[in-house]
């Protein structure tokens, strides 16, 4: 069955292709067009998973792939290529069960839209770009797919792009994430130049046995992870993520659980030898990491718009997953994005289930909700709890792993840093979970009303998964062994293995966390307004998220638009005035000239081949 | 001098002449006689180089089709012209031109003298047998040029018949415009 | 008789050819040169054929070609000169002249 894994990327492409050519013709079908191939994949998937469990000797064998050669050019032949290894096949999960279930739930979200068969079109083709990049056994395939993933990253959250601002955030987002491409683009040709091939296990082979000089290794891996800053969105690129909020909230969910963001996250997973190998670069992916969970948190603490908390929640989580990678554990960071995946997806399904249902997207608009839609607080408090790292739900092993793995590769001062990133998250959770669905209704939102079952089921699949998903990190059988037995890279494999002072030291943070918030936004006997007027300078950087985007627009309008009119100064005069338009007389010129040449007179046509020939007797004579 | 040498001399010299002949007559119907003359010679080439199939060939092509083609197509046009047609007026630079291209020719044949093996041919059946087996591809080729020259030939030529009513008014124009541009590249 | 003799003939003939296209003004002047030069390659084909070509076939096999494409090309440049006299009243080269500046 695994050398039928290529289907799975190529079903939801199939609906692509379907949806985009014959879609118009056939709205009817574009849903179960979409969602159908969708599930193929997700069945497929767990052939092949099986398989995978079913062999031998499971740790010794790390990889299974397969190619077909598509170009050969210059003595390098290009392959399509797909390798299925547990890295990939975490990341096959979650994106067909992610990218299945958001379909599922976009039936009911997004049945009035006129262009209901261009969403799921799109949607298809986002989850085969990155279900492509996760198979990918080689750079260029890769790259092509990275590519795909931000283009409809670009159409799905411009999607309302009769909305300035969606028009807008669809842009930024792009843009910015072009900056980090690029980074991608340039470590992958320096690694083509100095290796001459674009397979992965041929360049970590190269890799492993010193084929590469250090430095070499550095800078792809510093370049590898600049494309991951622009895709997973981490500081000093990270700018996009809040404003990707503009797209249809099933966007979101997919943008933020299992598609875009993570991609950075999977490509330093899978780029894993190089920071194994340069300790430089995993030290940047660490403080990189630290610092935007930090930072992301803090802002979370504050915005009030509940899918921009969300969007600020999944930055931290994001720099968390980079925190564990740079600590040089892949089994947390993808054991991490795993859980996070599904817990984000039903926070933001939750969330767009409550606009939908109430229509308010500001937390302080809400509050007692629950009596409204208790279906849907019960879910987004399972997502809430999760990712705050309350046990028994996923995010709690999952966190617990990562602070873990912090604690081994990089000590205690990180490990206390990653345990602080960890209230944090208790804290904005906590906030957004109590201010949405308990304290006094809002008359406002009287008539507020549960959303239909479709949108329900998938969400309630997703909160089971979230409930339970953090079990697979234990050890059940001998072919299986657990999670750090199934994905592992560099570091030795293990089982799951819960550090006990910190498991309490964290357990401890995040209830408290969640009790600080029930006494603030529940009981009310903590208040919150004296902490903001203490604290106001700082409560206002982080409104306006440390002024990043006022940075950027004046490095934009200052910096860059001025030197951008030079360029365009010298382009009107120097390369359009004289390179071309110059250009373009001397040849008008010349050809006038040159017309009464043409005499329009038979022998002097003939006369020119022979002077022309006795010309070329007396230069072959010459010479 | 042997008997061969003596009879390349005069086809030699009635092939130029009438080479000549064809250039410089001003009657267009004698140079087709002159013309018929050269190539009539140029087959007693063929005939001294042992290639009595090309020689007949020749003959029937050049002198019987080709030459008489030439003569129709002279009865077809404006034949009252024909006894007297001008030259170009870069008659003089075309000789210059043309004695030079026989100087470079000349200089290098004289130059690279080749080594010659006994003077002899094929015969008729190796002839037919090479041109029917080796060649067989482009002489089927070259018989649908000869088939596509042909349609076009009377494609052309009958399309002015069809179209002449259409043509008349358009030809006159264009005329007038020829002449009046003409006349203003002369003056 | 030898080899250069034949092609110093076939040289001449070339020559004075090429002064006919180049120095006439009748289209069917032109075609006759045409026809000279054409001649002179055929001379020269079948002279090395005869004196070089071990099989001595190659040479005269290329010149029934040539004169297949002779024969042809006087076919189709005689319809062109009809057509050309029908419209322009002129077997002259010089006065179709219309495709100049």
């Amino acid at each position: 069955m695994m050398e039928y894994a290529w289907l799975i990327p190529v079903m939801p492409a199939i609906a692509f292709f379907f949806l985009a050519t014959a879609g118009r013709r056939l709205p009817n079908w574009s849903a179960i067009a979409a969602t159908g191939t969708m599930a193929a994949g997700f069945i497929i998937f767990w052939f092949v998973l099986a398989d995978w469990l079913s062999m031998e000797s499971l740790p010794a064998v790390k990889a299974f792939g397969f190619s077909i050669d598509w170009m050969k050019a210059g003595g390098s032949t290009f392959t399509w290529g797909m390798v299925i290894d547990p890295i990939s096949l975490v990341m096959l999960g979650l994106v067909t069960a992610a990218a299945l279930g958001i379909q599922i739930y976009t039936w009911s979200y997004m049945a009035h839209e006129p262009r209901f068969t261009w969403f799921f079109a799109v949607h298809s083709l986002f989850a085969a770009a990155m279900l492509t990049l996760v198979m990918a056994d080689n750079l260029l395939l890769l790259y092509i797919a990275w590519e795909l993933v931000g283009i409809c990253s670009y159409l799905l959250i411009g999607f309302f792009y009769e909305r300035r601002s969606a028009a807008e955030a669809a842009k930024k987002a792009f843009i910015t994430t072009r900056i980090g491409d690029v980074g991608l683009l340039i470590g992958i040709l320096l690694l083509f130049a100095k290796t001459g091939t674009f397979e992965l296990s041929a360049i970590f082979a190269l890799v492993e046995n010193g084929g590469l000089s250090d430095t070499v290794i550095t800078a792809a891996a510093v370049l590898f992870f600049l494309g991951a800053i622009g895709k997973s969105a981490q500081f000093p690129l990270h700018v996009w993520l809040p404003d990707a909020m503009e797209g249809p909230t099933p966007v979101s969910a997919l943008v933020h659980s299992a598609t875009m963001v993570v991609a950075g996250v999977y490509l330093v997973a899978r780029m894993f030898p190089f920071y194994e190998h340069s300790e430089s670069a995993a030290l940047m992916v660490t403080l990189i990491g630290a610092f935007t969970a930090i930072g992301a948190a803090a802002i979370a603490l504050v915005v009030t718009d509940i899918k921009r908390i969300l969007a600020y929640s999944t930055l931290t989580d994001l720099g968390f997953m980079m925190f564990a990678l740079g600590a040089g554990s892949v089994t947390a960071g993808m054991f991490h994005l795993l859980v996070h995946g599904f817990s984000k997806a039903i926070l933001f399904l939750a969330a767009g289930s409550i606009s939908h249902g109430s229509g308010q997207t500001d937390i302080r608009q809400m509050g007692g909700l629950w009596r409204k839609m208790p279906i849907t607080a019960v879910i987004f408090g399972i997502g809430a709890l999760s990712l705050g790292g309350i046990p028994p739900f996923g995010g709690f092993f999952s966190k617990d792993e990562v602070i873990t793995a912090v604690f081994d590769g990089r000590g205690l001062f990180f490990m206390s840093i990653a345990l602080l990133i960890g209230f944090m998250k208790a804290l904005y959770m906590g906030r957004v979970f109590f201010a949405v669905f308990f304290g006094k209704l809002k008359p406002e939102n009287e008539d507020a009303h549960e959303s239909p079952v479709v949108m329900l089921a998938p969400m309630l699949v997703f909160a089971f998964l979230a409930l339970t998903i953090g079990f697979v990190a234990l050890n059940y059988t001998d072919a299986y062994q657990g999670f750090g037995y199934f994905v592992f890279a560099g570091e030795h494999q293990e089982a799951f293995h819960l550090n006990k002072g910190i498991a309490i030291g964290s357990i401890a943070l995040a209830v408290s966390g969640f009790i600080l918030t029930w006494l603030a936004y529940v009981q009310g006997s903590l208040k919150t307004e004296p902490i903001i007027r203490r604290f106001s300078g700082v409560h206002r950087v982080l409104i306006n998220k440390y002024y990043v985007d006022e940075v950027y627009q004046w490095v934009i309008d200052k910096v860059v638009l001025v030197f951008g009119r030079f360029i365009a100064f010298f382009d009107r005069a120097f390369i359009n005035d004289i390179g071309v338009n110059g250009t373009g007389a001397i040849a008008t010129t010349t050809g006038r000239l040159m017309r009464y040449v043409q005499s329009g007179k038979l022998y002097t046509y003939a006369m020119g081949m022979v002077v022309g020939f006795l010309g070329l007797a007396l230069a072959w004579w010459v010479s | 001098m042997d008997a061969s040498a003596v009879a390349f001399t005069f086809l030699a010299v009635l092939i130029l002449g009438g080479a000549l002949g064809v250039v410089t007559t001003r009657n267009v119907a004698h140079a087709a006689l002159f013309l018929l003359l050269s190539l009539a010679s140029i087959s007693g080439i063929f005939i001294l180089l042992v290639a009595e199939f090309l020689a007949l060939v020749q003959i029937l092509i050049y002198g019987g089709a080709i030459t008489i083609v030439l003569l129709f197509a002279l009865m077809l046009t404006r034949a009252e012209e024909f006894s007297n047609v001008r030259d170009n007026p870069q008659w003089a630079v075309a000789a210059v031109a043309a004695l030079s291209i026989f100087g470079v020719l000349g200089g290098v044949i004289l130059n690279n003298k080749l080594d010659t093996q006994e003077l002899a041919g094929p015969s008729l059946e190796e002839l037919g047998t090479e041109l029917f087996t080796n060649w067989v591809v482009p002489f089927e080729i070259a018989s649908l040029v000869l088939l596509v020259a042909l349609i076009g030939a009377i494609i052309l030529a009958r399309a002015s018949d069809v179209e002449e009513s259409q043509d008349a008014g358009l030809a006159s124009s264009s005329r007038t415009d020829t002449d009046g541009q003409s006349r203003e590249g002369r003056s | 008789m030898e080899l250069y003799h034949v092609e110093m003939l076939s040289a001449a003939l070339f020559a004075i050819g090429i002064y006919g296209v180049l120095a006439r003004r009748n289209a069917v002047m032109i075609l006759m040169s045409i026809e000279l030069v054409l001649n002179a390659v055929n001379i020269n084909a079948v002279a090395y054929a005869a004196f070089l070509d071990p099989g001595r076939l190659v040479g005269q096999v290329i010149t029934i070609f040539v004169i297949t494409v002779a024969a042809a090309e006087v076919g189709l440049a005689m319809a062109i000169i009809l057509r050309l006299y029908r419209t322009r009243a002129t077997a002259n080269v010089d006065e179709a002249d219309s495709m100049k500046w």
